[in-house]
């Protein structure tokens, strides 16, 4: 056992000493993660994506200062959201949240304010997304809080939602998301580590679409020299429902993303795009699945990276069409750009197609800064180092474009350091 | 302005310019003609800085400073300026910022305050009267999808807002239309004073109907074989290149 599984161990004994109602639950699913065992380079899905780091992290002992909302929101991509939660080290703070403007018929709240029924209730509908990987079982046996988010039919969030996750030790969230049909929601959910201390947040989000709902949700990931972010991200989507998913995993020392998206009725569609970020002794790794379990839906995948130094990035895309999945479309791509030649990107796109009326398209590339455009700003007068940095930004700019909420794209350029362009169009 | 003293350059190994010198002073217009992959393109990027050219040799002064010693961006900031033979596309950096990165670029290089976007769009916008070009292609990222003729306007109306001392123009008239060749050398026509100079690479006597030149210069096999007034072009135009054979076993055995 190393030191990381070690410490989780100690962290199973304190959460079923305060809530012994979920010894159970919480023992069985720590069973399932020893019976899945730690990940190592010997498994095909983390063949490239060493944990070395992560198992050698301790738990932090200085105590943390009080976070305010006046520090907080000079962090946030939407520092006036309308609605946010905040989880501090895995335990939502009411004083930073505000969750007193919600319109009929938007239920969100934290996981620990739940009734013991409802609770109950809700536990099944984590599992998808807790039994994908063995940090997921991980997830169950441990998380402390989180957040649910219940839409009801024809309900509609009149502007984003922010969760905002600040993570200094090591803690474990969940994320239930449910939207009713004809429903509507933007979600921003950004995890910040605000420190060069080891901290590792691992996250489980469920998401269930009925019929013809729409949810657009924007994730950020950033993090110091020795962060380390897990999470597994399970959507089944119903009828004519959409789903788009822009993940932006920017910085910290790891990330892995487990992304499995289930299209289990007709016409659902979903978009899902992202970007990873990666400089020296920095890895980030998404494995996705797209499950087109019946006909006519969509499905427009796209994701492009940035590796700087010494950077490893792994991008692994399976796309699945069932038999009689007929009339699917989906296309998948996957573009890296490589600043060094000390980065490396493994790239494994996987398509499964067992239908055979179907539109299916991928590609993969991996290129280096074009020298000539590089040129070219330069003979204008741009800085050397601005100019490379305006092509790396438009690099991954298309992705952000691509978010459909106004002012979410709009604080993402402005991130991403584009906003200057977007601002023109206004004078 | 420019003074070029037996130039040499090589590109992936390969000599490309094998002695070029040329002195261009204030005011004045130099054409550059020769045959296809003469290295008239390649002496352009050499000034510009372009780094896949490796100078080998030679020296060129540039309003008394060593140019050669200067980075990309300096030289353009100094006042140099490239208007290329294939502009390049860059999908993602609006043509619009760009303008305004260099331009204040360029300013805060001389001490002068930078442009507020208000100012800056009151310019642009006036230069794009001068080269006919609608103000949409402000906002479309640079050179992206632009047709050939387009892409040639969008160098005139940079080199316009960015007021070089030195342009070097490198087939600024290929591939345009009758109109548009008339809109770029009023572009270009404009820019003329006698504190700025000009090469232009061009294989057309066209181009030189709308901008006289003071000097034409012929570039065979990366030397200048033959120098000459505006009637150096209609000579060429009349008579194409085949005396260059000889004219380079003359120079040959002159050494
Ligand atoms: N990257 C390169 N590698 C090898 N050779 C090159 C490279 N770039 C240019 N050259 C060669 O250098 C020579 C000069 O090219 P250059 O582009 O300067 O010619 P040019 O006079 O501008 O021709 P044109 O009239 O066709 O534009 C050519 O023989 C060309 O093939
Ligand atoms: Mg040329």
């Amino acid at each position: 056992m190393n030191p990381f599984v070690e410490y989780c161990q100690s962290q199973l004994a304190l959460r079923v000493a305060e809530a012994p109602s979920q010894e159970a639950s919480r023992h069985s699913a720590w069973a399932r993660f020893e019976n899945v065992g730690w990940p190592t380079t010997r498994l095909e899905a983390w063949k490239y994506t060493s944990l070395a780091g992560l198992e050698k992290i301790t738990p932090p002992t200085e105590s943390f200062a009080e976070l305010t909302w006046d520090f907080l929101k000079d962090h946030a991509l939407l520092p006036d959201a309308k609605h946010r939660m905040v989880f501090i080290d895995g335990v939502f703070h009411e004083g930073l949240s505000r969750l007193d403007r919600l319109p009929q018929g938007v239920r969100i709240g934290p996981w620990s304010l739940l009734q013991d029924a409802e609770r109950s209730d809700l536990v099944p509908r984590l599992m998808p997304a807790q039994t994908m990987t063995a940090f997921g079982a991980l997830n169950e046996a441990l998380f402390t809080d989180g957040a649910v988010i219940q839409v009801s039919g024809g309900a509609h969030l009149d502007e984003p939602l922010l969760l905002l996750h600040v993570t200094r030790g090591m803690h474990h969230g969940v994320q239930y998301v449910h939207l009713g049909e004809n429903s509507e929601m933007t979600v921003v959910e950004q995890h910040l580590n605000l420190t060069d201390l080891p901290c590792h947040g691992n996250f489980a989000t469920a998401i269930q679409l009925s019929p013809h709902s729409r949810l657009t949700w924007i994730k950020v990931q950033q993090g110091g020299a020795q962060s380390y972010h897990t999470a597994a991200v399970h959507a089944q989507q119903q009828q004519g429902s959409q789903l788009r998913y822009f993940p932006f995993a920017l910085s910290g020392a790891m990330g892995r993303n487990d992304i499995t998206i289930r299209l289990v009725e007709t016409h659902a569609e979903v978009i899902l795009k992202g970007v990873y970020q990666v400089a020296d002794r920095s890895l980030q790794d998404f494995h996705t699945s797209i499950e087109h379990d019946c006909p006519e839906c969509i499905s427009d995948e796209c994701f492009k990276g940035v590796l700087d130094g010494t950077g490893r990035a792994v991008f692994d895309g399976r796309v699945r069409v069932a038999l009689d999945a007929q009339k699917t479309q989906s296309r998948q791509s996957n573009h890296n750009l490589l600043l060094s030649d000390k980065a490396e990107v493994d790239t494994k796109p996987q398509l499964e197609i067992f239908a055979d009326d179907v539109k299916c398209s991928h590609g993969t590339t991996v290129g280096q800064l074009d020298e000539t455009q590089w040129f070219y700003l330069r003979s204008r007068g741009v800085d050397k180092e601005v100019a490379r940095t305006l092509l790396i930004k438009a690099f991954v700019k298309e992705i952000a474009e691509a978010v459909p909420h106004v002012e979410v794209r709009q604080a993402l350029l402005h991130w991403l350091g584009t906003e200057e362009e977007e601002g023109f169009r206004h004078v | 302005m420019l003074s070029i003293d037996n130039l040499q350059a090589s590109v992936a190994d390969k000599p490309i310019l094998r002695g070029i010198s040329l002195e261009i002073k204030a005011g004045e217009v130099h054409a550059i003609m020769g045959p296809n992959g003469s290295g008239k393109s390649t002496l352009s990027n050499v000034l510009a800085g372009r780094e896949n050219v490796r100078v080998t040799g030679g020296k060129v002064t540039y309003r008394g400073k060593d140019l050669l010693a200067m980075e990309v961006e300096e030289r353009a900031r100094e006042g140099v300026f490239l208007a290329f033979q294939y502009p390049v596309e860059i999908p993602g950096v609006g043509n619009v910022y760009l303008l305004k990165a260099a331009l204040n670029a360029q300013r805060k290089h001389r001490g002068l305050p930078e442009l507020d976007a208000m100012d800056f769009l009151a310019l642009v916008k006036d230069k794009m009267k001068l080269m006919e070009m609608n103000e949409s292609m402000l906002y479309r990222a640079v050179n992206e999808g632009f047709s050939g003729g387009e892409k040639k306007r969008n160098e005139i109306l940079q080199m316009a807002v960015l007021e070089p001392h030195l342009s070097i123009l490198d087939e600024t008239d290929s591939g345009l239309d009758i109109d548009a060749l008339k809109i770029v050398a009023n572009g270009v026509n404009s820019l003329r004073s006698p504190e700025r100079s000009m090469i232009l690479v061009t294989h057309y006597q066209r181009l030189l109907d709308y901008i006289q030149p003071d000097f034409v210069h012929v570039l065979a096999g990366g030397r200048i074989v033959r120098s000459g007034g505006p009637e150096l072009a209609h000579e060429l135009e009349r008579e194409g290149y085949a005396w260059i054979g000889d004219a380079q076993s003359q120079t040959v055995a002159a050494q």
